[in-house]
């Protein structure tokens, strides 16, 4: 069912392994399981609440450190388990972009490119030339070399999301995880940033609240709800009208369209509207956030 | 780049004239020659050597060194809680160390010597032990600085209450002492601070990238690899250090690590390495300008130097609201 499972297991980078996690012995997220090919392009879809977000940060050892939480279960990087790496370790294995960063004082796009080179550098390192090179290498990649001296708070949302993937390239992270990366742009950005995260090379783990947009970038689709991991496989696979609606609470339509790039290949075009004896009631609830 | 070392090293240069001029000012008449000799070795006369070595020297450095200290630990404690607002004295420190030095001053007499700093220090670190207690239980960065602020209410109210009923000339001293002076310093206060700020600038190199990190939020620093709590707590116990250490020996000196880190962001840069060598330069220079103004400005008598810092201080900030404001 899986395209994961077909590949060879020596080309697996992360196993995630019976994962729970509850604050108070609320279930966040409910014995989950899946493994990550290298490479692979990957979106956790789902109703708000459902878990991405913890998912997402559970993957990495960064979930909250809140009282009352219990982490259960195991995630495997490269086959041996993630509390076995140091946070510097981590860190280099995987960079974190996140919804929406907030930069205090005057900071340019140059100083939080450089953020990146923290987990190789050491205590007293100074940036040297080769550190400058790959600095301009991860911007002229994102498309920003013109804007390396501009404040990070005067750029657009896109802008921003741009220079976070520049530092994450420059962490040289083979995994990139990425929280909700379209959710403050408008149509032009959202695909200029999924189009760049794909062809960035590297695996791409995402929360994507647009089934579209998932269905259009992504190779693997996630579907979360409540904490467990409904559905796992290609889009056409996980994007069905029963599983969709269900979930969802919302009757949808979904339809194969062919992709511009290869006829052959599907992909789902999903459609949700509200029953027609709700319609006339208040609709608001089906905005979220 | 080139602007960059332009800048500090005008900045370094206006740092050496600060102490040069420094050396200048002072009730006894010499003149700039005769300063100039005796700071080279050969001095004319045994008064001049005196007065030049044993009370402007120490006097000008404890300025340079304290001026240094507040402004870096100001600065620090600006980007680790990501506050603009946030200065060494708004969390307790000065308020800790004042009850201190009130409690020595008032218990012990005239036996002050040693009693009277190691008073103060004791005070400042029992403040920020308190501040430290109550953000490990908030964990909320924002609140932070509210909480220092109660505790330094706290601790002020307790100091008054005592003062109230105290002795009046102990008292007096007391509230002296609160407006902060450099008349008393001498050699040995010049080099434990200097001590104590060596060792925080080497911990602030080594971590510059840490701290960096965090001005992008929390979440971000710790997908960098950054334990932010440890960070936070590290940078919060050196800030007080190095400003308890200052303030057991010079007093109340309020508003430096305020405002220089604001004049360092406009001219050379936000983050850290930049913001701390920055701040040490123009702190240490303000700082004996300052004192240069308190010795010199009435015929004869000394200014504390904690009045002209706040003066100054506070006129700035109003100064900087209003433009920020015409800016918006």
């Amino acid at each position: 069912m899986r395209a994961g499972k077909h590949q060879n297991t020596m080309s697996r980078q992360l196993q995630v392994d019976q994962l729970s996690w509850s604050i108070n012995h609320n279930s966040i997220l409910k014995n989950i399981s899946f493994d990550v090919s290298k490479g692979e392009v990957i979106g956790i879809i789902g109703p708000n609440g459902a878990g991405k977000t913890s998912l997402l940060r559970c993957i990495t050892n960064q979930q909250q450190n809140i009282r009352g939480a219990v982490l259960k279960g195991s995630v495997y990087l490269n086959n041996k388990k993630i509390k076995q790496y140091s946070s510097k370790q981590l860190a280099q294995h995987f960079a974190l972009v996140a919804q929406k960063a907030e930069a205090i004082f005057s900071l340019t796009v140059t100083d939080i490119v450089k953020m990146g080179l923290l987990p190789h550098k050491g205590l007293f390192a100074l940036n040297d030339d080769h550190d400058k090179a790959q600095i301009k290498r991860a911007l002229v990649k994102v498309g920003l070399a013109h804007a390396e001296k501009k404040m990070f708070n005067q750029l657009s949302g896109g802008e921003q999301q741009r220079v976070l993937i520049a530092r994450a390239l420059v962490q040289q992270a083979q995994i990139l995880l990425l929280d909700e990366p379209t959710n403050h742009l408008d149509v032009y950005y959202q695909h200029q940033i999924l189009n760049l995260v794909k062809q960035l090379k590297v695996t791409v783990i995402m929360t994507v609240h647009d089934l579209n947009l998932a269905s259009q970038y992504c190779q693997r689709l996630l579907l979360l709800n409540q904490g467990q991991l409904i559905a796992d496989g290609t889009p056409v696979e996980v994007l069905t009208e029963s599983q969709l609606s269900s979930v969802f609470k919302l009757p949808c339509q979904v339809e194969q369209r062919a992709t511009t790039q290869d006829p052959t290949l599907h992909q789902p075009r999903v459609f949700f509207s509200l029953p027609p004896e709700q319609n006339s009631t208040n609709s608001v609830g089906a905005q979220d956030e | 780049m080139n602007k960059l070392l332009f800048m500090l090293s005008s900045l370094l240069l206006l740092t050496f004239i600060s102490a040069i001029a420094g050396l200048h000012f002072g009730p006894a008449d010499i003149s700039s020659n005769q300063v100039l000799q005796c700071i080279l070795g050969s001095c004319e006369n045994q008064i001049n050597q005196m007065v030049i070595w044993q009370v402007r020297v120490p006097r000008v450095l404890v300025a340079l060194v304290a001026g240094m200290g507040l402004a870096i630990a100001g600065a620090i404690l600006q980007n680790t809680t990501r506050n603009p607002l946030a200065d060494p004295y708004l969390f307790g420190i000065v308020s800790g160390a004042g009850l201190g030095a009130t409690i020595a001053t008032l218990s012990l007499g005239d036996n002050l010597s040693i009693a009277l700093p190691l008073a103060a220090f004791l005070g400042a670190l029992f403040a920020i032990t308190i501040v430290l207690l109550i953000a490990k239980v908030l964990q909320r960065i924002e609140q932070l600085l509210l909480a220092g602020v109660a505790v330094s209410f706290m601790l002020g109210s307790a100091t008054q209450f005592i003062l109230y009923f105290g002795e009046p000339f102990a008292t007096n001293r007391v509230i002296f002492w609160l407006m902060g002076s450099l008349s008393r310093v001498e050699m040995n206060n010049f080099y434990v601070i200097a001590s104590v700020l060596l060792i925080s600038i080497i911990i602030i190199i080594a971590l510059h990238r840490h701290i960096d990190a965090l001005l992008l939020g929390d979440e971000s620093a710790a997908s960098l690899g950054v334990n932010v709590d440890k960070l936070r707590l590290l940078m919060l116990a050196l800030c007080a250090a190095l400003t308890a250490t200052i303030v057991a020996y010079c007093g109340g000196i309020g508003f430096v690590g305020l405002m220089v880190p604001h004049i360092v962001r406009q001219i050379i840069g936000v983050t850290t390495l930049k913001l701390v060598i920055g701040s040490a330069l123009i702190g240490g220079s303000f700082l004996i300008w300052v004192d240069i103004i308190a010795r010199s400005a009435l015929p004869n008598a000394e200014i504390p130097i904690g009045i002209i810092t706040s003066a100054l201080g506070s006129i700035f900030f109003l100064f900087i609201m209003i433009r920020t404001r015409n800016t918006n």
